[in-house]
């Protein structure tokens, strides 16, 4: 058996906190090593969901232009989505995960602003589903330390 | 003394006149405060055969930060505020002229003995005392809000809207540094950016000094619940007094978790006392225009902050962690705004 890193990384950071951390000076460098210790808390919750959060979102963002493809009436909009909700990830690399995702986000921004400008009820119904994915981007980036 | 409180003892010594042995010691940077390098020092000197001893704060530009300010608007704005119902400490020297210390920078009188931080805020003996502070923070920003910056002497150094253009020129600002800066695409953020053009807020009731970054935390209290010292003005400008109260409202300031405004009063009780102070009207729609510009300007700071560690300008560890943490909150307390959170 190894240590995993998430155990590692929670390792690291209480050392930081507890033992390195209180024994530094001057006081501006003790604060930046306890800062650098809860980035470290940060970086092992985002370890461990780093590639299950990206997969998750790019396909609910594919399912999504999906959709709003068959609403969208402007043609090289409706082009783009619907060439993204056919697209897939060919790699689990987070790198190349965050790639697709980047773009798939700018997509929807172009979208979201799009729908906005609908009157139908069809594009009131695609915007509320812009509005709950958004929303559930919040959650899967949520971190314990952030304040809201 | 180190080579910069041997710098700074030369700096100083012509503006103290007559003074002899003039002598820095002490000098340590400090937390707090990303948009300048903020350090203590102690000034020794002999005038008229008696020995002084000052406790000052010097602040320093650095090579890259959260906020790209103006140190002449904050050195002014501590100058202007001196000695008026809005606590502050003395500013006393600008230096604009990198030459002296590297970097153009400022001087004040430190004020000893007293918290900043949200942990200690959330601890005793300062705990017990939060309303108390909260009713302060309130009545000291409607104080701010009230004042007359002509008065003040501030026209002269900062740009003065039109009361209804003040919206247009924040709103602008913060997309713009959006723009230059993001790396990743921001949805949320953009969204509310077209929220904003879509409903324009009423014109600002007056022309006020904006503090910009009133928030708990950027304030010194004692330990009897008193605020001493409003501090980091570094984005002070002319603006609708609203962006101030609506700033301080954000969720994202409330570390405490209990809805508590700023992690010190309920929302409705900081907006009245605000009111009572300046006497201001905070009307429901204008002040929702406000506290959702806050999470533009938020934003705005956050990916500032993040583009500057990742281009390795500046290597604070807090520019990273805020990106990374107060970004998500920051997108959050948006969607909240607009009913979008469930």
């Amino acid at each position: 058996m190894k240590p995993e890193a998430a155990h590692a990384l929670e390792r690291l950071m209480q050392a930081l906190l507890t033992e390195i951390a209180p024994a530094v000076q001057p006081a501006y460098l003790r604060a930046s090593v306890s800062i650098q210790a809860m980035l470290l808390l940060t970086i092992r919750e985002e370890f461990e969901r780093a590639a299950a959060r990206r997969v998750e979102e790019n396909r609910a963002l594919r399912a999504l232009f999906a959709d709003a493809a068959q609403t969208v009436t402007e043609g090289a909009l409706r082009d783009r989505l619907a060439s993204a909700a056919a697209s897939n990830d060919a790699s689990l690399l987070v790198s190349e995960l965050e790639a697709g995702n980047r773009a798939l986000r700018a997509l929807l921004i172009d979208l979201h602003a799009h729908v906005e400008s609908l009157v139908s009820a069809e594009a009131r119904r695609i915007e509320a589903a812009i509005w709950r994915e958004l929303s559930a981007s919040t959650e899967r980036r949520k971190l314990s330390l952030g304040p809201f | 003394m180190s080579n910069l409180e041997r710098r700074l003892a030369a700096y100083l010594t012509p503006l103290l006149g007559a003074a002899r042995g003039v002598e820095v010691s002490g000098l340590e940077r400090i937390h707090g405060g990303a948009s300048r390098e903020t350090s203590r020092f102690v000034l020794r000197y002999e005038q008229d055969g008696r020995r002084f001893e000052r406790r000052l704060i010097l602040r320093r530009d650095p090579p890259g930060s959260l906020i790209e300010t103006d140190r002449r608007v904050e050195f002014a704005a501590y100058r202007a505020f001196h000695g008026s119902a809005v606590p502050v400490p003395e500013a006393l020297w600008l230096e604009e002229d990198p030459a002296p210390l590297d970097f153009p920078f400022f001087i004040m009188e430190e004020l000893t003995g007293l918290e900043s931080s949200i942990p200690a805020l959330l601890s005793p003996p300062y705990l017990q005392h939060r309303a108390k502070i909260g009713l302060r923070k309130w009545t000291i920003l409607g104080e701010i809000a009230k004042a007359d910056p002509e008065r003040l002497g501030l026209m002269k150094l900062l740009a003065a809207p039109a009361p209804s253009e003040c919206w247009q020129r924040e709103l602008a600002h913060w997309e713009g540094v959006l723009d230059e800066d993001e790396l990743e695409p921001q949805p949320v953020t953009r969204a509310v950016i077209r929220w904003l053009r879509r409903h324009p807020p009423p014109p600002a009731q007056k022309l006020s000094v904006v503090h910009a970054d009133y928030r708990t935390g950027n304030f010194l209290f004692d330990a009897e619940g008193e605020i001493r010292a409003i501090l980091d003005w570094e984005m002070a400008h002319l603006g609708d007094p609203l962006e101030d109260l609506a700033w301080g409202l954000g969720a994202v300031w409330q570390w405490s978790r209990d809805g508590l405004a700023g992690s010190l009063l309920p929302k409705a009780e900081a907006i009245r006392t605000w009111e009572q102070a300046s006497g201001l009207c905070a009307e429901l729609g204008a002040l929702l225009w406000w506290e959702l510009l806050s999470c533009v300007k938020g934003q705005g700071i956050w990916v500032s902050g993040g583009r500057e560690f990742q281009d390795g300008v500046n290597h604070d560890p807090v520019l990273c962690m805020s990106s990374w943490m107060m970004g998500n909150s920051q997108d959050r307390a948006a969607l909240a705004l607009l009913g979008q959170l469930p």
